[in-house]
């Protein structure tokens, strides 16, 4: 990397504080957030930087003059953090850039106007993305990564600026979003909740206000929180919110979304097409979907175990389980069919050892108690309509609606 | 004995005054351990109350040892609350009488002291009157401090028993004090303080083992202090800073002297620093005080006028050493006042005066000891009204004279608390005096740290001619300097112990370390020290022994309640800044005095001490000072706290090598002996029992150990990781294989832990034993115990914690299960083998039955390996799991009994759920009815299966329980036809509940009800 020159540096560092002066002079966000982004690798940032590792007093810059003296608390760290984020060092440039977040909050604590939402959205992002590198780095050295955990509480402390009333309350949704970010990475998401409900109980602001990009995100983030609580309704809710309003061009967003919503239609009653799984490449919800409308018991367990690391994973696989109930309503749907055909009269009368011989087809041994056992739980879920008659093992159905769709309720609990 | 004697002569012309004088050398050694503590403690600044109050209670325990080694003072001994408060009567009475007496030598003194103790002079009582408060606190505490005055008397009482004389005075004077002085404006605020600081520390030294015995010192001392306090408002102030002056001084000399050659020499020596280290301690208790509740109030007045000006600025160096530091600067006099104003160079004007101070004191204790009990006291009586120089002179000769006789019984006590030998008593004439010193010990290790850190220091700087453990020694006491002057200090320090061993010739023989397994045999050392250095080594022994155990758990609560106080110690200062001016003056005349005796003192005892100390006491009053200011700066400051501790850590350390002589050893054993009885409440007493000759030695060990440790944990800058661990690590010699599990409280005895060897015997033996539950529980732990204290990670390690999980899963014991499990995670982790596959599954089953969090399954799924789900149980674990979600209670159940390990001991616990949800899925899906055999086979109830004929009656049995079960929750059951019992499947779907559980208990784990648990696990 060639060295500017002396005067090089001088004039690129007093350019780059000329340029913040001017941004917080006349509010101009753009540009001043635009100081902030290391991670776009501008070129005006890299060579700053060169210059900042070059020319190293730059705090006497800073100095120099009143009006950039007044912001030294907020340039200073910045520099040396964009002076180690040069260089690699990413946990010296996350430490530096902790401060130079705090002391910008500080300032922006101070200034009436949400002008610089910007700026501070950049900053969130930044130091998230920073946390997580400066992460990587720690636990490539053997350390415990942490820093991702000390942005957490960094953007706590943000929304606590925002989240109040007034104009800034609309940033508050994109650190929101920041944190759940983090949290859904760290697995703490049990810290989102204090998160939520502080936008969920707003009176003084509606939902809808926030930016639309926020809300997407928001919806995502609680739907899946709605998958794990096995919520099924609200997370239906939200993740067809996001979806709706998502941008439409993103499909790796989208398909973020239909990763959760897939499983909650499914275990909703609600099967998609196989164009939707195709077109964003979701085929490994194929198998379940077609075990679904089969009722092939086997296909789903052995797309559960195919998938299993993956399910897991994403945190829908007992959700994917508990389709199981929902492929024996199939199947016995399926067997009482044949059984109106050959004999009508008797249809409704189904008889265990049939169903125990159908799941031998499928390769499922099941002795009768056991079939037995999942009869009456599909009975007492409301997924067949009818009563066991134990006695003479025989499962008795309902001349009406012996098969109840689901059509978007979820299975009896 | 000759010590005694002089003792004897100065303090009173009588045996009484003999008598008087161990109980007054105790008392002050208590101020002396409360100096030390309060310095100390200073750092703590909340001041945890309660471990301040350890720290007294040691003290405490220390002077009472003191008294049992003296006949008299059993009655301390005895001080019961309900003894006390009847010898509080009597001490009431007569110290009334002493006050209004004075006829008597011993009495005259004591109005002197009493004045003295009253006004600043809590620590003139101190030789006298400290020993009366001593016992009066005890029983104080136990009375409750609602009248001051009576509180006094009652501490009296004890002391009359010990020593008519000193009791009495001491009572007198306090009682005298307490009407006049007390009752003028102190006393408002020390009624207030009686209350509220006194119930505290009552309730907090009730807490403790030593409760009894600390609370009644603690509230003695908090009187004290308090009493001190009313008379410090005027003079008695700048008596006890003068007297605190003095004590340092002397405590400097006395650890010369105990290098010293001559004993009696050194044990004067070690009295006057005693006294000075009383008359300090009362201020430092003063100090204490004010943070604790009692002594900011009283001390306030005291303190606040100096402090006020210099406090405000000074307040964080020391809440702790404020008070000393006060008490300095009042001592030390007008200079130290104007240097109050610039905290710093009051600080080191303070070792300038003290130094000067010293030299007076010596001097004037030289020419005054033999006189001086007659002349200074009633000097002192004077005094009290003016408070005079001479005044304080004489109390500091009492003190001086108490401290001797108290650091004496204090090595044995000390050694008593750790051994619980008994030797003390046949020492017989040493007794006075060795019995002294173990309570010096006891009180003297939280002053005895600072001094001893920095003889440590000193050492560091010679080391290089000793061994390595002495080297490294010297490096850790340096390491733990902050700054230079620290360092200087330090090395200074370790100079005079290092040549002091040299002289002793035990510096090869010291455990420098304190770290090694195998001390060296003490033997060598004894005879060289016998004649001088055993007293005085064994009271450094002993301080630096005794005060390391409790240190390590009491202090840290103390400091920081420290801080805490010294904000209240503050804000009395200011409101009483008026009356300031007032005790400066006072202070200032009998600063002088006192620098004048000190010099005295010097002379008279510590010949071969004054030459060093001539250069070696400005420099630890120097480092005092900055003891001093570091504690001071605790307030606001981490730095000051590591500082100081550093400084005690030194000290710690210099006062384990004194210790470790054979003498000393002995008279500990003999002490702790003696002690067995009083710590009759202490649990830990057994774990204090040395067995080995070499305990001594082990125990200076520990005591290092704890001090390094402590001190880097408060040290803050400090990184654990820069401890030395392996060094540290304790390796056990008990060779029995059982053992009861007690929660440590001090640094591990390596003669209580076990070595790997025994312990896998344990381990094995546990495993093979009939008993029940609790017994294995207990012993498993102290297993455990050992283990982490030794710190063994390996196959044992995991095999222990293995088999306690499993015992504890046997029984449904989920808390201790999840404690095994929880440790057995980071072993396996580790790499260490064990059964990974059964405690995996184990965890599964845990998360899948008892956390509704779908998460934590999912995350505990995802991180079985391949290899896991392999494996059988956990294979089963998961199909448990899937039965469980999907609410297959028929695989359940079967999985219930082929279920491997322990795994059906986790099901155990949900197969309540299991059949209710069940039977309700049943009622809903089955009509019209069920026979109950098949609900009984399908739900476990039954142990065969239905077509095994051979199992009829077990099968029948089932049924019963299956009955009984639907029953109890609200089944509705018909006969029908046949004779067969039948569930009633469309009456019972409404019906069914879920019954309270009979064993339910208010806080909803009904496994930790006593008797149900009792009734599960004692087989």
């Amino acid at each position: 990397m060639a060295y500017p020159s002396m005067g090089e540096a001088h004039r690129r560092i007093t350019d780059y504080l000329n340029k913040f002066g001017d941004a917080v002079s006349y509010q101009d966000v753009a540009s001043l957030a635009q100081l902030f982004s290391f991670s776009s690798n501008s070129p005006s940032l890299l060579s700053l930087a060169d210059a900042l590792n070059f020319f190293q007093d730059a705090n006497r810059l800073i100095k120099q003059s009143d009006k950039f003296s007044q912001f030294g608390e907020i340039l200073a760290p910045l520099f040396r953090s964009l002076q180690s984020y040069r260089l690699g060092n990413l946990v010296e440039a996350y430490h530096a850039f902790e401060k130079f977040a705090n002391a910008f909050i500080q300032e922006f604590r101070n200034w009436e106007s949400a002008w610089a939402l910007q700026a501070l959205y950049v900053i969130a992002y930044e130091i998230r993305v920073l946390a997580e590198r400066a992460d990587r780095e720690l636990s490539s050295n053997g350390k415990s990564p942490e820093k991702l955990k000390g942005a957490g509480s960094f953007l706590m402390k943000v929304f606590g600026v925002l989240a109040g009333k007034g104009p800034k309350r609309v940033g508050a949704l994109y650190v929101t979003c920041q944190l759940f970010k983090i949290y859904f990475k760290l697995g703490t998401v049990h810290l989102c909740r204090s998160v939520i409900r502080s936008i969920e109980t707003a009176r003084i602001f509606d939902f809808e206000e926030f930016p639309r990009r926020d809300k997407v995100t928001y919806m995502y983030y609680t739907g899946r929180l709605e998958v794990f609580n096995e919520n099924f309704p609200a997370a239906d809710h939200k993740l067809s919110y996001a979806l709706t309003h998502c941008n439409p061009l993103r499909e790796a967003n989208i398909r973020m979304i239909l990763k959760y919503l897939i499983p909650v239609k499914l275990s909703l009653g609600i099967l998609p097409k196989t164009c939707l799984l195709e077109k964003y490449n979701l085929l490994e919800y194929n198998d379940v979907v077609q075990a679904l409308t089969r009722g092939d018991l086997r296909l789903l367990r052995h797309a559960l175990q195919e998938h299993e690391d993956q399910f897991l994973r994403s945190g829908v696989y007992l959700v994917l389980e508990k389709l199981e109930l929902q492929v024996y309503q199939r199947l016995v749907k399926k067997i009482y069919f044949i059984q109106k055909q050959k004999d009508p009269g008797k249809a409704h009368q189904l008889k265990l050892e049939v169903i125990v011989k159908a799941l031998k087809w499928l390769e499922m041994d099941m002795d009768l108690d056991e079939v037995e056992c999942i009869m009456t739980i599909l009975i007492y879920k409301n997924l067949v309509k009818g009563y066991f008659a134990h006695k003479s093992k025989v499962v008795v159905l309902s001349k009406q609606d012996p098969f109840p769709k689901l059509n978007g309720k979820p299975v009896n609990s | 004995m000759e010590d005694d004697d002089e003792m004897m002569n100065q303090a009173a012309n009588t045996q009484t005054l003999a008598s008087v004088d161990p109980n007054a050398v105790e008392n002050r050694y208590v101020v002396n351990a409360n100096q030390g503590q309060t310095s100390l403690y200073v750092p703590s600044t909340t001041g945890s109350e309660a471990a301040s109050w350890n720290m007294y209670r040691v003290e405490n325990h220390s002077a009472e040892s003191g008294s049992f080694s003296n006949s008299t003072y059993h009655h301390v001994q005895h001080s019961e609350p309900s003894s006390r408060t009847v010898q509080d009567g009597s001490n009431a009475t007569s110290l009334a009488t002493s006050s209004s007496l004075g006829g008597t030598n011993t009495q005259p003194d004591y109005g002197g002291y009493t004045s003295y103790s009253n006004s600043a002079g809590t620590y003139s009582h101190g030789s006298a009157g400290y020993q009366g408060y001593y016992s009066g606190y005890q029983q104080q505490p136990n009375p409750s401090y609602s009248q001051p005055v009576g509180a006094y008397q009652n501490t009296g009482a004890p002391y009359q028993p010990i020593s008519s004389f000193q009791n009495t005075g001491s009572y007198a004077g306090p009682t005298s004090y307490s009407s006049t002085y007390y009752n003028p404006g102190d006393y408002q605020t020390a009624g207030g303080y009686p209350s509220s600081s006194y119930t505290h520390q009552t309730t907090t030294w009730n807490g403790s083992n030593y409760a009894n015995y600390t609370t009644q010192q603690y509230s003695n001392y908090t009187q004290d202090s308090s009493g001190a306090y009313a008379a410090g408002n005027a003079g008695a102030n700048s008596l006890h800073y003068q007297q605190h002056y003095k004590q340092w001084a002397d405590y400097y000399n006395q650890t010369e002297v105990s290098c010293a050659p001559g004993t009696e020499n050194l044990s004067v020596a070690s009295t006057s620093t005693q006294l000075p280290q009383v008359s300090q301690v009362p201020g430092v208790s003063g100090g204490y005080p004010t943070s604790n509740s009692q002594a900011p109030t009283t001390f306030a007045p005291p303190w606040r006028p100096e402090s006020s000006s210099s406090q405000t600025p000074l307040l964080q160096p020391g809440a702790t050493v404020t008070g000393a530091y006060d008490s300095y600067r009042t001592h030390g006099a007008p200079s130290f006042q104007n240097q109050h104003p610039s905290p710093v160079q009051p600080h080191f004007v303070k070792p300038l005066e003290s130094k000067s101070s010293y030299g007076n004191f010596q001097e004037q204790q030289k020419t005054a000891c033999p006189q001086l009990p007659n002349l200074q006291y009633p000097v002192a009586q004077q005094a009290p009204q003016n408070y005079q120089p001479p005044m304080q002179t004489v109390q500091s000769l009492e003190t001086q004279r108490v401290s001797k006789l108290q650091i004496q019984t204090n090595p044995r006590i000390a050694s008593n608390l750790p051994l619980g030998l008994s030797k003390l008593d046949k020492e017989g004439p040493n007794n006075s005096a060795i019995a002294k010193p173990a309570y010096i010990s006891v009180s003297l290790p939280k002053s005895s740290e600072k001094v001893l850190s920095n003889d440590a220091a000193d050492t560091v700087l010679k080391a290089g001619v000793f061994p390595k453990s002495l080297k490294s020694y010297v490096q850790r006491a340096l390491a733990l300097c902050k700054d230079e002057k620290q360092s200087a200090a330090c090395q200074e320090i370790m100079k005079e112990i290092i040549t002091k061993a040299t002289s002793d010739g035990t510096i090869h023989t010291r455990d420098w370390d304190a770290e090694p397994l195998f001390p060296i045999p003490n033997t060598d050392m004894t005879d060289k020290n016998n004649s001088q250095n055993s007293t005085p080594v064994s009271l450094f022994s002993k301080y630096k022994k005794s005060p390391t155990r409790r240190t390590k758990s009491r202090w840290e609560p103390l400091e920081e309640k420290s801080v805490d106080k010294l904000g209240s110690l503050n804000n009395y200062a200011a409101k009483y800044s008026s009356r300031v001016p007032l005790d400066e003056k006072d202070r200032k005349p009998i600063g002088a005095s006192s620098e004048g005796k000190t010099d005295v003192m010097k002379k008279i005892r510590f010949p071969q001490m004054e030459q060093k100390s001539a250069s070696k006491t400005v420099q630890r009053q120097a480092k005092r000072q900055r003891l001093a200011d570091a504690s001071a700066a605790d307030n606001g400051d981490a730095s000051s706290d590591s500082d100081k501790e550093q400084n005690l850590t030194a000290y710690y350390s210099g006062a384990i090598a004194l210790a470790n002589t054979p003498e000393e050893r002995k008279r500990r054993e003999n002490r702790s002996k003696r002690f067995e009885k009083v710590q009759g409440n202490r649990a830990e007493s057994n774990h204090f029992k040395a067995k080995n000759a070499g305990t001594g030695n082990l125990y200076a060990r520990r005591t290092s150990a704890l001090v390094l440790s402590k001190s880097f944990e408060d040290g803050g800058n400090r990184a654990v990781e820069d401890i030395d661990w392996d060094a540290l690590t304790v390796r056990g010699t008990c060779q029995e294989i059982e053992k009861r599990y007690l929660r440590l409280t001090s640094a591990p005895d390596p003669s209580t832990v076990r070595p790997e060897e025994v312990l896998e015997k344990a381990l094995l033996m546990v495993q093979n034993s009939q008993k029940n539950y609790f017994y294995k529980c207990d012993q498993l732990k102290s297993i455990r115990q050992d283990l982490t204290v030794q710190r063994i990670r390996n196959h044992l390690t995991v095999k222990v914690y293995e088999a306690h999980a499993r015992f504890a899963l046997e029984v449904g014991d989920l808390p201790e299960y999840n404690q095994c499990q929880s440790q057995l995670k980071i072993l396996y982790a580790e790499g260490i083998e064990g059964c990974h596959m059964e405690f995996a599954a184990y965890n599964l089953l845990c998360v899948i039955m008892h956390s509704n969090n779908n998460r934590d399954l999912l995350s505990s799924m995802s991180r079985l390996s391949a290899e896991a789900k392999k494996d059988q149980a956990v294979q089963h674990a998961l199909a448990v799991r899937a039965a469980v979600t999907s609410g297959n209670y028929v695989l359940f159940f079967r999985l219930y009994k082929t279920a491997p390990n322990l795994n059906s001991c986790l099901m155990d616990l949900y197969v309540e759920k299991m059949r209710y949800k069940a039977v309700s899925c049943m009622s809903r899906s089955y009509r019209p009815q069920v026979p109950v055999s098949y609900i009984a086979q399908v739900l476990g109830f039954s142990s065969g299966v239905l077509t095994n004929e051979g199992s009829d009656e077990k099968e029948s049995d089932g049924l019963e329980d299956c009955v009984d079960w639907l029953k109890t929750h609200g089944a509705c059951l018909v006969v029908d036809s046949n004779g067969e019992m039948q569930l009633d499947a469309k009456a019972s779907s409404s019906t069914l509940y879920m019954p309270d559980p009979e064993d339910a208990v208010a806080h909803g784990d009904s496994s930790l009800a006593v008797n149900d648990f009792l009734t599960r696990t004692s087989s």
